[in-house]
């Protein structure tokens, strides 16, 4: 029965592919090269860091084993929180799921379907990102393909492993808390717990354990590379069998890649096995909507009063209201502000001797936040127009204009976004006691990009809308979602690069080694200003177009 | 009030309605009959604004959907063929926001809501999240909206699916009130014994084309049959009555 529903799906896509239009076929092959075009910038990235630690003596392969523990450490985490959110909607509210559950069908078989199509959108465009980097270990120690294939063939468990806590966790919790306001005020402490947790960890302050000057000895430094990260969890695992790989360890490799699919069978059988007892109950009761009874009182809405216009006022209101009443926003909400907390510990905790370099450091920040707000932004924003759903009938059918709609999703998600930009921007600026130069550029820098990431995400969402998906993450890791944030990402890079020669004269004319260049100073400017336009504007019209001409 | 002028629509090379053109006059019920696959609900959308035509126009009232779409659709009430709606807002809220989008006063909404709630017997349910709903309430709730800012064409995709027998009778006693008002309406439906009784006059649709439109009478001359009730006229019209042959595959 398993093998007729995944043949379905294996269907589904070759069908869907095979009525690509021509156009599609351009397009999806022009993005698909911009994909690849990213791919290979981080592979670079990469290759320029292993190669570095290869340098250092003695411990350059402990540093590089080091750091990919910590970094498949960061994969599983990313996995499992990811699996938290996406387990719910799929397995406990996909639209097929009516028809599948009153088919002959075993409810095991189900859950198998549902499951595993969870655990493919929580990890597949994290388990990527982890190709160039084994690709850049390959070519820093001149490994072969045998080294890349004994990657691809330890992955799958190690991601089905991370993605099973979060389908596990769900399907015990719709089990035992199937009244859905019980089941809201669970996941809400369990979005807190995990943020509790997550800012406990950071505040543990492990990065005293990677500088070798916090540690009292050099062999205590050394201790540290060779000791297991995390030996418990499946990313140590991976780890090992990845160096062993490299060593030409095949049994030592072997050992571990077997222990891993094993893990993954058992912890996965498990979950099929408990499926059969509690899959249907938690099913049953997501079916019951939240009875709550609200009195509409017929005054001015809040927006109404303060803005007045009132189709953009109402529009605002029913995203607030219906933003609010989902329950899965406020654990994102939760894990942002715990997020927002532990980047500004992280500023607070390193190690900066000078002025000079607090305020470098200070400018930079302009894109590291402004990589934080990319990522908020393909969370929140590119969705927004998407998530109009099924009821976008509603609004389409409505004597309202299409940039109406869009400059109400802009207002809803731009006032939060830029509220985050000028936090991070003004908190970071007085942790590091940034000159006052360095202040106000890094600051209307970051409210710049913010805004530019809000309108973009707006843009690219209407370029890219899907009204008929079931759950976010889907939004998030389609075609769009990903030029969304390669798009953020090359005007971030591109926002440094720009106004990186107006803070180099500002700090020459510091250590008085030269003065104010004023053509390079409005060539940067009119550089800013172009980047800006064109970031702004260029997938805004293109959007607009888009959603206008949507069938 | 409604004009289709050389209405068309392909979809790559597959023609989903082709040179349609008719008019729904005020105070007039048009029934719009067809076959799974005929093109109705594309025919429905892009009377709508929900589609952009390939070919030909939609005037509503007198205004160029394409040209005007703000107006257009302001004179305008849809009941889609599946009222998705927000699952996150109450059923007056719901009906609050509709009104706000066509721009009913504050006052008359705080009488009106109540009123429709009470009339598609939503009462109990106002204050509910619409996720709680039954595809029929929904559906009321969907009526609701639009008898809310009083619009002067109705356009109806299969409006009685989903509906109990009560609120079946109630609805088809407000299209006609409607109708004695002056509000044209086109209706798409698949229940012929609805369109026999509310519609003055009816449209048959096959493989994207009209092939009849006119009154029952009209449609009996087109039909040469015997038979004077509108199933035996659409089956004949529409090749139905060949069907028999297909239950052999029963």
């Amino acid at each position: 029965m398993l093998g007729a529903l995944l043949r379905r799906r294996a269907r589904t896509f070759a069908n869907t592919i095979g009525h690509w239009t021509a156009y599609e076929w351009v397009r999806n092959a022009a993005f698909g090269s911009a994909g690849f075009g990213l791919l290979f910038g981080l592979h670079y990235g990469f290759y320029r860091l292993l190669k570095y630690l290869a340098t250092v003596e003695l411990i350059g392969l402990l540093l590089t084993w080091k750091l990919t523990a910590m970094l498949l450490l960061m994969t599983l985490s990313m996995v499992v929180v990811s699996s938290l959110l996406t387990a719910l909607t799929t397995l406990f509210y996909s639209y097929d799921l009516k028809f599948l559950m009153k088919a002959p069908v075993s409810l095991r078989a189900v859950f198998l379907d549902k499951s595993l199509e969870s655990a493919f959108f929580a990890s597949w465009m994290i388990g990527l990102i982890l190709v160039p980097y084994v690709a850049a270990i390959m070519r820093v120690q001149h490994l072969g393909l045998e080294f890349f294939a004994s990657f691809l063939f330890a992955m799958p468990p190690f991601l089905l492993l991370a993605a099973s806590f979060g389908i596990g966790f769900t399907l015990l919790l719709l089990y035992f808390f199937p009244s859905s306001r019980t089941r809201d005020v669970v996941w809400v402490f369990s979005s807190l717990s995990l943020t509790v947790t997550y800012g406990l960890v950071r505040f543990a302050q492990p990065e005293k354990l990677i500088r070798p000057d916090a540690l009292k000895v050099v062999a205590e430094y050394l201790n540290f590379l060779q000791a297991p990260t995390a030996p418990y969890l499946p990313s140590w695992w991976l780890a090992e069998a990845l160096r062993m790989a490299a060593e030409g360890n095949r049994q030592g490799y072997a050992l571990r890649a077997m222990a891993l699919w094993a893990c993954a069978f058992l912890v996965y059988g498990l979950l099929v096995a408990l499926a059969g007892k509690v899959y249907f109950i938690g099913y049953s009761g997501a079916q019951e909507g939240a009875l709550r009874r609200r009195v509409h009182s017929f005054l001015l809405l809040p927006e109404q009063r303060l803005l007045g216009i009132r189709t953009a006022a109402v529009l605002l209101w029913k995203e607030r209201t219906t933003f609010f009443r989902d329950v899965k926003h406020w654990s994102q909400i939760l894990l942002i502000l715990g997020l927002v907390f532990v980047y500004l510990f992280s500023i607070q905790r390193l190690p900066l001797d000078s002025a000079e370099l607090k305020s470098l450091v200070s400018f930079l920040n302009v894109g590291t936040a402004g990589f934080v707000l990319a990522a908020l932004g393909l969370r929140f924003t590119f969705p927004a127009i998407s998530l109009e759903g099924r009821s976008w009938w509603v609004l389409k059918s409505a004597p309202l204009d299409v940039g109406q709609i869009m400059r109400q999703k802009l207002f809803f998600s731009a006032v939060p976004l830029l509220g985050i930009a000028a936090t991070l921007a003004l908190m970071t600026n007085w942790i590091l006691e940034a000159d006052r130069f360095t202040s106000w550029l890094s600051l209307g820098a970051l409210l710049t990009v913010g805004f530019a990431i809000c309108m973009m995400g707006v843009g690219f969402g209407a370029l890219f809308p899907n009204f008929t998906v079931e759950n976010i993450h889907q939004i998030e890791s389609s075609v769009g979602g990903f030029v969304y944030m390669a798009a953020c990402l090359f005007y971030v890079g591109l926002t440094i690069a720009v106004l990186a020669g107006p803070m180099q004269m500002h700090f020459a004319e510091r250590f008085g080694t030269g003065v104010w260049n004023s053509r390079l100073a409005l060539f940067s400017g009119a550089g800013w200003l172009a980047l800006n336009a064109v970031a702004m504007i260029v997938p805004w019209t293109l959007g607009r177009r888009a959603l206008e001409a949507h069938e | 009030m409604i004009r289709l002028e050389g209405l068309g629509k392909t979809f790559g090379a597959y023609t989903a309605v082709s040179d349609l053109s008719l008019e729904v006059r005020p105070g007039e019920i048009f029934g719009f009959l067809g076959p799974n696959g005929a093109g109705k609900t594309t025919t429905v959308k892009m009377m709508t604004g929900l589609l952009k035509p390939t070919s030909g126009r939609v005037l509503v009232g007198g205004r160029d959907m394409a040209l005007d779409p703000l107006a257009a659709k302001r004179a305008m009430g849809l009941v889609p063929d599946e009222p998705f709606v927000y699952p996150k807002l109450t059923g007056a809220e719901y009906l609050r926001f509709v009104g706000e989008l066509y721009g009913v006063a504050l006052p008359d909404m705080k009488k009106r809501v109540p009123e429709l709630l009470e009339m598609f017997e939503l009462t109990p349910w106002g204050g509910e999240l619409l996720e709680s709903y039954s595809h029929g309430m929904r559906q009321k709730l969907v009526l609701a909206g639009i008898l809310l800012h009083e619009p002067k064409i109705l356009v109806l995709d299969e409006p009685m699916v989903g509906l109990d027998p009560k609120s079946g009778r109630l609805v088809k006693d407000i299209f006609l009130k409607l109708a004695e008002r002056g509000t044209a309406i086109f209706m798409c439906t698949h229940v012929l014994e609805i369109a026999e009784k509310l519609c003055h006059r009816i449209g048959i649709m096959i493989g994207g084309k009209m092939i009849a439109c006119g009154t029952l009478d009209e449609l009996h001359a087109q039909s040469k049959k015997d038979g004077r009730d509108l199933e035996s006229i659409f089956l004949s019209l529409t090749g139905g009555a060949e069907y028999s042959t297909l239950l052999r595959y029963l």
